[in-house]
């Protein structure tokens, strides 16, 4: 007998959604949830047994319904499209059926946001359909492409082996959203060495994610579940040619026009025809320079998914295109709740949270929308997740740990601020953000075993100046003083 | 402050035996006892050469070498004995990481000082048994490592993996080891192999603030970075065979596991709360220190009183922690070796503090006293026929559990009488600076990217050095 009605519903099965089904499924073992799904579920991986090839693990392969519900049993999941939503009478329209819930999460992400949309040779890389695609074409490739200068472009630089990369940015420096002028100085000599073998073999710290779908079926396009973060862990991003690393950076460019072969040929002297070298796709940047490649990859952002959901309902949204939310995670419709890359955070937030279209907000806005839900079922009062009063996030770029605590880059501060800086070059980078004496944000490059201690001054609000730039000397062991 | 140089200050310390020194009175301003620090001949070339550096630099605030910290501390109202460093005795705030300070009960006059117990309050080493040996565990280290790593999250941001709500933070804060008994994570035996039994009754979770709470709840049964941390370690040596057996080891390659965490956030948050709380009442209650970052309270007033309870609601967090990391790491061990952590033996050897604040029973002088003592960095070692230690080693006295960096030893000790003499029981904590010191050591170089910050016109004002 099909299932209509259910006490909590979730739309989409990338990180925010499933974090958010396993939340609810932990608080209320005994009500029905269910989750829709329109392509492969972001499997989370607790338990890993490091076989002895890392494409083995990809090889494992189980339907979304039999991983959720084999840990969750109350969590029904249906591999399907959300056509419309009806949310005065609390439904949701679906390709196949109907469903009925009491209260709703819509974590649909974003759509990614292409330079030329019709061109084939142009792929958008953010969400794990992408990814498959772009890792058939790399096989064959010389030279590609990169536009974009975010988290997924700066990764996708470093990975891809046995090929020439031309990097396209529209910033004076790289990795601009995410690290300052000096630490990309800092990383950029990673690119011109070889790339150091995979530590795939090395045991991981973290919850490890991957993508669950060589059996998915194909519903259509732009549904796709954004990349966690071990999206590239297992891929094989090599070209043709055996190079380690090739990349040519262009900075502060856009594209001003994408051409196919035959296009571009048409607009060259005869003689310039003759010498040209041919190439599939041609770029054409605003700093006049033309570049053919194999493939264009567009790495440059997400708009959030919220076509379907306007078609009939009221939503607030935000600038950047987001649902609003409060600080409970609800929209402004009843019963609605919203988080992950759909979202946008609309409440009066600590002085060291901001919102960031990251996997690890993802999962936290996931989470607290589940408890969130609950709590208001059950009448009863609940706190916002202390993860929303200081950002945190760790990444990987070119090989090192980045990790970027509160305001990192002095968001938001204007002039009022300091800065103290430790550099040791090829090992780590340390740059902290004070105002008024209290840390405000600091990033940290390398293994520098100094994020906790970091935590916990911010948090604190001690008050530093006494210490002046003594802060960050090495001969002193700083998180041995705060301890 | 006066400042002298580096010969003067020399004139007020004095080598009492091959590895201590005397700090006498007038090193600083105010001393009511002397203090006293212990060194070999290379910790003390590390202490020397700190206060050398800071004499040269005529340090005002910022860090004071370890040497004039035990001598503030030494100025504080009520203290009683001596200003004790134990080795590696190093900057903290405040107090001197290896820092024991004991203060008089009976004094009325007598100071609690959070600075003296540290921010990670209850920051302690865990040592567990089992039955397996180094070739039992070697071949699979890799799935060990990893499995431990799935069942304990860490770093920044990481969320705990046991459930909790609220309201067992509650009652964790108010019951320490007793809550996970209570839940099924500990075994009973495992409260009689830990200092206090794994529960302060002092404890009031009305005194940890909200603020405090918010910070513990999501990291309960998390690791945290930095030094804490869950490590599989091997008998290397066995010096006294008798002591060993009674402890659960009995042969060299027996494999045990040693866990070193704390109270972390919540912990930093209940210090951080209770200094800024003296810091008010010092100026009404008329108590002089001389270094800032020593803010105390009476150990009678109302601040003093509500520290501790909250210290001993911290306290009974990081024995939660530690009892949920112990859970934790006897699941993944039963799973790798198909078996259940009862039959691999996986006991509690035993539990220590190491940054904690307790009322003991001591003699002073032929006279038993109460004293409130401050361990920052240091580990009670109580001596055999101890009444507060537990049956089973009332003939060898209290383990001490001293952990080691990565790449050096960890030592299993017991106390001794004489340590019970002239330190009121206690001891160092952990292997010290040596490794970080080499570890500091770094080319710093900073002309690139200071170009490329500098053309961003983004600086301010960069305070750079080094």
């Amino acid at each position: 007998m099909m299932e209509h009605e259910f006490k909590y519903a979730v739309i989409g099965g990338g990180i925010a959604g499933v974090t958010c089904v396993e939340q609810l499924s932990a608080l209320c073992p005994d009500d029905k949830i269910l989750l829709i799904t329109a392509s492969s579920v972001v499997k989370a991986i607790t338990n890993i047994s490091k076989v002895t090839s890392i494409l083995e693990d990809f090889c494992v392969v189980e339907k979304p319904s039999v991983y959720i519900s084999e840990n969750c049993p109350n969590v029904t999941v249906k591999q399907t499209r959300v056509t419309n939503l009806q949310a005065q009478k609390h439904k949701i329209i679906t390709d196949e059926d109907e469903y009925e819930y009491g209260k709703l999460c819509v974590c649909m992400g974003g759509t990614p946001n292409i330079i030329s949309k019709n061109c084939s040779y142009v792929l958008g890389i953010r969400d794990t359909e992408s990814v498959q695609e772009f890792q058939k074409r790399i096989a064959n490739a010389q030279r590609i492409m990169i536009i974009g200068n975010g988290g997924i472009a700066t990764e996708l630089v470093y990975e891809v082996e046995d090929c020439e990369v031309i990097w396209a940015i529209k910033d004076k420096s790289i990795s601009k959203s995410f690290i300052d002028a000096g630490a990309a100085e800092f990383l950029l000599p990673q690119l011109s060495q070889d790339k150091q073998s995979s530590t795939g073999s090395a045991p991981t710290k973290r919850r490890k994610y991957t993508i669950d779908g060589n059996k998915f079926r194909d519903i259509g396009h732009g549904t796709g579940t954004a990349l966690g973060p071990d999206w590239s862990e297992g891929l094989l991003l090599k070209g043709l040619d055996k190079i380690s690393h090739n990349v040519k950076i262009e900075y502060n460019v856009e594209v001003e026009a994408v051409m196919e072969k035959d296009e571009y040929r048409i607009t060259l002297t005869d003689a310039e025809q003759d010498a040209l070298s041919v190439w599939p796709v041609y770029v054409k940047l605003t700093n006049g320079t033309v570049y053919g490649c194999d493939f264009v990859v567009s790495a440059t952002g997400v708009t959030p998914n919220t076509e379907t959901l306007l078609k009939n309902n009221k939503f607030e949204v935000a600038e950047d295109g987001g649902l609003k939310v409060n600080d409970k995670m609800q929209t402004n419709i009843l019963d609605v709740y919203a988080a992950g890359d759909i979202c946008s955070a609309f409440w009066n937030p600590s002085p060291t949270w901001f919102q960031m279209r990251l996997w690890s907000q993802a999962r936290q806005m996931g989470s607290y929308a589940a408890k969130s839900m609950v709590s208001h079922t059950r009448n009863q009062d609940i706190l916002m997740d202390f993860c929303f009063e200081m950002f945190a996030h760790v990444t990987r770029f070119f090989n090192y740990k980045v990790v970027l605590l509160g305001r990192y880059n002095a968001q938001g501060l204007s002039t009022n601020y300091e800065l103290l800086l430790r550099v040791t070059k090829g090992k780590e980078y340390v740059k902290v953000v004070l105002k008024g004496g209290q840390m405000q944000g600091a990033i940290l490059i390398g293994e520098t075993d100094l994020e906790e201690t970091f935590e916990n001054l911010i948090l604190n609000k001690m008050d530093l100046s006494q210490y002046g730039e003594d802060l960050l000397d090495p001969n002193i062991d700083i998180e041995d003083y705060f301890d | 402050m006066v400042i002298r140089t580096y010969n003067e200050e020399q004139q007020y310390l004095e080598k009492i035996s091959s590895c201590a020194w005397k700090i006498k009175k007038g090193f600083v301003p105010n001393m009511k006892v002397e203090g006293v620090f212990y060194a070999n001949d290379a910790l003390e070339k590390l202490m020397f050469d700190e206060l050398k550096n800071s004499c040269h630099s005529q340090g005002f605030g910022g860090f004071l070498p370890g040497m004039k910290q035990i001598a503030n501390v030494a100025a504080l109202p009520g203290i009683i004995g001596k200003s004790v460093g134990l080795p590696d005795v190093h900057a903290g705030y405040g107090f001197a990481i290896g820092n024991m300070a004991a203060f008089d009960m009976g004094d009325p006059k007598a100071i609690v000082s959070p600075g003296g117990v540290g921010f990670d309050i209850n920051c302690g080493v865990r040592l567990l048994r089992t039955n397996l040996s180094e070739k039992d565990v070697s071949p699979v280290k890799e799935q060990l490592a990893q499995s431990l790593f799935d069942h304990i999250p860490v770093g920044v941001g990481s969320k705990g993996v046991i459930p909790m709500t609220a309201k067992d933070l509650e009652e964790a804060l108010e019951m320490g080891m007793d809550w996970s008994l209570r839940e099924g994570y500990a075994w009973a035996e495992d409260k009689e192999h830990c200092e206090e039994y794994g529960r302060m009754l002092q404890a009031d979770p009305a005194k940890v603030s909200m603020r405090a709470k918010k910070r513990g709840l999501p990291q309960l049964g998390t690791l945290g970075a930095g030094n804490h941390y869950v490590e599989i370690q091997v008998v290397d040596e066995i010096y006294n065979k008798f002591a060993a057996n009674k402890m659960g080891i009995e042969h060299k390659g027996q494999v045990c596991v040693m866990i070193h965490s704390g109270s972390r956030g919540l912990g930093h948050q209940v210090a951080t709360d209770a200094l800024v709380a003296m810091e008010k009442a010092m100026k009404r209650d008329k108590i002089e220190v001389n270094d800032r970052q020593l803010a105390c309270a009476h150990i009678r007033s109302q601040e003093g009183q509500d520290y501790l309870k909250g210290m001993a609601g911290a306290a009974n967090y990081a024995w939660v922690n530690r009892t949920s990391m112990t859970f934790l790491t006897r699941q993944a061990f039963a799973k790798m070796f198909h078996s259940t952590p009862d039959d691999l033996d996986m006991h509690v050897i035993y539990d220590v503090s190491h940054n904690i604040a307790k009322v003991e029973e001591h003699f002073v002088e032929g006279k038993q006293r109460t004293l409130l003592l401050h361990r920052k960095g240091s580990t009670r070692a109580f001596p055999p026929h101890h009444p507060l230690i537990p049956v089973d080693y009332q003939l060898t006295g209290q383990p001490v559990l001293i952990g080691g960096t990565m790449g050096t030893c960890s030592y299993i000790l017991t106390g001794t009488e004489r340590g019970m003499q002239e330190t009121f029981g206690s001891t160092c904590h952990g292997a010290g600076r040596a490794l970080s010191r080499a570890k500091s050591r770094r080319n710093l170089d900073y002309t690139d990217v200071l170009g490329a910050l500098s053309e961003m016109g983004i600086l301010m004002l960069i305070l750079i050095k080094f």
